[in-house]
């Protein structure tokens, strides 16, 4: 099992940064902190997926003069950058709704505003 | 310490799952596994003629994909509209008295301010070469927007704020930050109208033109709309 697991380190990294992000989101109190966790996770799926299109010895995939197969996939790249857009707005959401959080209650830990209600 | 020993096991039983089921992937960079042995190897074969981009990920995006596309596009300006709803609209006025009236809001130093300044037209450069030519090179719509639009901010930080906003108009805002919804529509409209179907690419290499036309049409419209967006996000956020 170890030795699959080392020919897929780029997967492997993906699930330790996937951790990390969920570390993050378990023990941060501050608000953004969680949200940088979330991001974390976010990106480590992007990572996953983008990996996922790679090809020994693959070319990007952009045809004309001098283009050779093989080439690296198209799909997983084309559906991140979706992801990626979703990801951006999802975290300026976020972001304003703290925002209007510490302008109401002063504070973005989440243990003090546990506390408040 | 009692929390701390079960958060590691509760990131175990995550990890050691995930861990188990990559192993059991096909290994990394092998053209047999399953995303790179079904639709993508007619994707990267007809993609260029086709989809009227070179680039074959510019052609899965705006072509194959091009509904998917279009709807993200509404879901950043829906974004917008909530941040403005959630900062602006629920009973808060802005602010800004603090600021003294032609300084920038965060002190900078007059070497930041001057790299920024000079920089700023080589930056506006590349984004629109990225937007023009996301077709043949790497780059599109959302890349360039996003230059633009952090090429924008950046100089909101080191400018006074009347400065800042005089960079984008204020009148025709709404159409800036609606421009990648209405740039799609426009051209599923035109599709519909010339070739019976909405948002449809001709394939035909005498039509060729016409495709690439479309596609820089959209491709200005995503950077365009995306860049006045972000900034419209970013000066709602230090409205106060």
């Amino acid at each position: 099992m170890l030795q699959d697991l080392w020919h897929n380190l780029d997967y492997a990294a993906s699930v330790v940064l996937f951790c990390i992000g969920l570390y993050t989101v378990i023990t941060k109190s501050n608000l953004i902190k969680k949200f940088m966790g979330l991001n974390i996770m976010e990106t480590s799926v992007f990572a996953f997926i983008v990996a996922l299109g790679v090809v020994d010895g693959g070319d990007a995939p952009i045809m004309g003069a001098g283009a050779e197969a093989p080439f690296i996939n198209p799909l997983p790249q084309a559906l991140i950058l979706t992801g990626i857009v979703v990801a951006v707005s999802t975290t300026a959401l976020a972001l304003s709704l703290i925002i209007r959080i510490w302008k109401q209650t002063g504070t973005i830990e989440a243990d003090e505003l546990r506390g408040m209600e | 310490m009692m929390r701390r020993a079960l958060i590691v096991v509760l990131l175990i039983a995550v990890a050691a799952p995930l861990m188990l089921a990559m192993s059991q992937l096909p290994p990394h960079g092998s053209p047999e596994t399953p995303p790179y042995t079904h639709v993508s190897p007619y994707y990267l074969e007809h993609g260029a003629e086709e989809g009227g981009a070179e680039n074959i990920v510019t052609s899965v995006i705006l072509n194959y994909r091009g509904f998917d596309t279009q709807h993200e596009v509404t879901v950043i300006f829906t974004a917008m509209a909530a941040v403005l709803a959630v900062l602006l609209l629920a009973g808060s006025e802005p602010t800004d008295a603090e600021d003294a009236p032609g300084e920038s809001p965060v002190p900078v130093s007059v070497v930041v301010r001057f790299i920024v300044r000079v920089l700023a037209p080589f930056i506006a450069l590349f984004s629109a070469y990225v937007v023009l030519n996301g077709h043949i090179t790497p780059g599109g719509g959302f890349q360039g927007g996003t230059i633009a639009g952090a090429l924008v901010i950046a100089l909101s930080l080191v400018m006074s704020r009347e400065e800042a906003d005089a960079l984008l108009p204020r009148k025709p805002e709404h159409l800036l930050q609606a421009a990648a919804p209405i740039a799609f529509f426009l051209t599923g409209v035109a599709g519909l109208a010339l070739f019976g179907d909405y948002l449809f690419f001709p394939r035909d290499e005498a039509f060729r033109w016409a495709a690439v036309l479309m596609l820089t049409v959209i491709e200005v419209g995503i950077g365009v709309g995306g860049a006045s967006v972000l900034v419209r996000i970013f000066r709602a956020m230090r409205a106060d």
